[in-house]
């Protein structure tokens, strides 16, 4: 089972990552395919990838820089609509108690009467006011209107009082007073006729501030909200402090103009600050609105978006890999697959090289060494004859047996020669129509007594309708009796032989010589076309039978294959052309 | 039957002339072409057995002068190279063709062949 998936998970790898041709890597142009695919894998890589990420890191930057200006932008704009809003309503009731005391007469402003119906009318015209009063240079109220008993209360040791002094206008912080209820007083510095000061003083309902700025859309992470100069929060806030307690942040610095910055709050949250100081034209309060944003909150549809594009790198990067590895792994893998046929194309040339060397070779020792083995066989020949012929040695068969001897021994090298010879022969080529059925029951004539002997099946398959070849009959039986010839060495007695023949493809055909006999070992089968290969004991064999029948099927412009398993059996599979010309032999 | 034995190889020609003559064959023996178309000259003969490698006048050339002297004269050949194909002769007409070593046996059942 493991063997199994590991075959499994091995079949996956590109053949060149299994690459394994040890007799082949002298003729490879490349050595080693790994590290070309893990360069291509790489350059392609960092060719593809790089500019997608510089591309993506400098959007980042570009939107980031974006959404921080527009958020800064729109924090900017908020502060100064909400400064408008309070500045404006501040104007509006300074304005307003301006025009009273201005229109109205000090005798009227002091009638009770007259007060409560100028209040009445300033709410109707304004809203907002709580109550209204007229009080003395001395802080003795002088009269009132409005919902409490306030009537002849001393205001002298007030500080809205005391500030009120020094200013024509004034507009106080939020406060709770005597009332106990949060507040704003403003003031208006007028004069009697007699040419002392007297002030007319209202108080506003912080209620209608705090709706305001409430009526500006803030969303979860961003409010508006009033402090005064000290830092200490007048309107509602819902991070940075209750009302009247201190501000957790500090207090912005003073400027004229609407300003945003940004901080850190006291729990080290990203913040914008905007804030404004708010300024009438006639009066300073001691408001400052501030707008704060928290930066996180306010991020959180761009770290969306941001996490959306790195999703989408992401996975682009992926289909990037998985694309450039696929086509390095196709395109190495064409690469090594060209340069591996290559490889066994020369390799096969070299054989076939040193075959026709070591036939070349051979040829020629063989005929130099048949000139003194004719020597010796005709001496020795001779010395058999006068032995022969002579009474005294006629009868000593040992002395006979010694001459035969040496006779049989120079037929054996006469054998061998004449195979060697053969081995690096031109061939006389005659084509003509061959029969392969017939071709093969020629050559199976020979066979039959030993086959019948030895009962050895010998199965012929030929298609009838298998057309002739036209091809050199002389070597092609050659051919085919070599490799019986070795099929039946090989067998034991009562094995099978199959010899089949069927076209392949549509110029050649293909003939199948099989049988089930003791096969070879692996490490053999690259060798056993080479000269002098044999694994016959003994001295049975030369070595130049299977050496032969290549150069013939090569002569031929044919191929041989060769499979075998020990114990199993071996099968030589020749393809030979339908059609083959004198000329290109 | 008469026989004329060329072979370059001395002592080879003489086993072989010796063997021959123990058969009962009437053979003489030379060891160029020149010689074997001198004696051709002044003898005649049934079978000529060629060597065909031999310095000078080689087998193909020889059974041609031969030939010449006497169309009717049977022509065997001894090659070292183990085959006819080894050699392209040209020629069509000899006799037969005979591998060292060759076998005497057979050098004389093919002589008797050829000599009818």
């Amino acid at each position: 089972m493991i063997d199994r998936i590991r075959r499994a998970f091995g079949s996956i790898w590109p053949e060149f990552y299994r690459q394994n041709n040890q007799h082949l890597d002298p003729y490879f142009t490349f050595t080693n395919y790994r590290k070309i695919w893990a360069i291509g894998i790489c350059l392609l890589v960092v060719t593809a990838l790089v500019p997608l990420l510089v591309v993506t890191i400098i959007h980042y930057q570009l939107l980031q820089s974006s959404v921080d200006s527009e958020l800064k932008l729109r924090t900017e704009r908020l502060a100064s609509n909400a400064r408008r809003a309070v500045t404006y309503f501040m104007e509006e009731r300074l304005n307003a108690l301006r025009f009273t005391v201005n229109e109205i007469a000090y005798d009227q402003l002091t009638d009770p009467d007259h007060l409560a119906e100028i209040l009445r009318n300033l709410k109707l015209g304004f809203g907002g006011l709580t109550d209204l009063s007229v009080i003395a240079n001395t802080g003795a109220q002088l009269a009132y209107a409005g919902p409490f008993n306030l009537e002849g209360r001393d205001y002298s040791n007030q500080q809205w009082f005391i500030e009120c002094q020094k200013y024509h206008f004034y507009v106080s912080e939020i406060f709770r007073g005597y009332r106990d209820a949060p507040h704003i007083i403003i003031a208006v510095k007028s004069f009697r006729p007699d040419g002392s000061i007297f002030f007319l003083r209202a108080t506003l309902e912080t209620e209608r501030l705090i709706q305001t700025l409430s009526s500006y859309e803030t969303g979860a992470h961003a409010e508006i909200f009033l402090i005064n100069r000290s830092g200490i929060v007048q309107t509602p806030s819902r991070f940075y402090g209750d009302t009247f307690q201190k501000m957790s942040l500090p207090v912005p610095a003073y400027s004229p103009r609407t300003q945003v910055a940004l901080a850190e709050d006291d729990q080290m949250r990203s913040i914008l600050m905007g804030y404004a100081y708010i300024s009438t034209q006639i009066a300073n309060t001691p408001f400052i609105l501030m707008v704060i944003k928290q930066k996180a909150g306010m991020m959180q549809v761009w770290q969306q978006l941001r996490s959306n594009i790195n999703w989408f790198v992401g996975l682009c990067t992926l289909a990037i890999l998985v694309v450039i590895i696929i086509t390095c792994s196709y395109m190495v893998n064409k690469l090594y697959r060209a340069d591996k046929a290559k490889a066994e194309a020369m390799a096969l040339m070299e054989q076939s090289n040193q075959l026709a060397t070591i036939g070349q070779l051979a040829a020629g020792v063989a005929h130099e060494i048949n000139n003194p083995l004719a020597l010796i066989n005709e001496t020795a020949g001779y010395v058999k004859d006068l032995f022969v012929l002579t009474e005294q040695y006629r009868r000593d068969d040992e002395l006979i047996g010694y001459i035969d001897d040496v006779l049989d021994a120079v037929e054996r090298c006469g054998t061998i020669t004449r195979q060697l010879l053969g081995f690096a022969r031109k061939f006389e080529v005659k084509i003509s129509k061959v029969k392969l059925n017939e071709a093969i029951a020629d050559v199976l004539v020979f066979h039959h007594k030993e086959a019948a002997y030895r009962n050895i099946k010998v199965h012929v398959n030929v298609p009838e309708d298998l057309p002739p070849i036209e091809t050199d009959r002389g070597k092609l039986q050659q051919i085919l009796v070599n490799l019986v010839n070795n099929a039946f060495q090989a067998v034991d007695n009562g094995c099978i032989l199959d010899i089949q023949a069927s076209p392949a493809g549509a110029d050649k055909v293909c003939i199948v010589i099989s049988d089930n006999g003791c096969g070879m070992p692996e490490e053999n089968l690259p060798k056993i076309f080479e000269p002098f290969f044999t694994t016959k004991e003994g001295n049975k064999g030369t070595g130049l039978g299977l050496a032969i029948t290549y150069g013939l099927v090569k002569k031929l412009h044919g191929d041989i294959a060769v499979k075998s398993k020990v114990q199993e059996g071996t099968t030589f599979t020749i393809t030979l052309p339908i059609r083959i010309q004198e000329e290109i032999i | 039957m008469k026989v004329l034995l060329v072979d370059d190889e001395k002592k080879f020609a003489t086993m072989l002339a010796k063997r021959l003559t123990l058969r009962g064959i009437d053979i003489d023996f030379v060891c160029t072409g020149e010689a074997a178309i001198a004696k051709a000259g002044t003898q005649s003969y049934d079978v000529a057995v060629l060597d065909v490698k031999m310095p000078g006048i080689g087998g193909i050339e020889l059974e041609r002068k031969l030939k010449e002297l006497d169309p009717c004269l049977k022509i065997i050949f001894l090659t070292g190279h183990g085959s006819k194909t080894d050699f392209e002769t040209g020629s069509a007409e000899a006799a037969c063709y005979l591998a060292k070593p060759i076998q005497i046996d057979e050098l004389i059942k093919i002589l008797r062949e050829v000599t009818g």
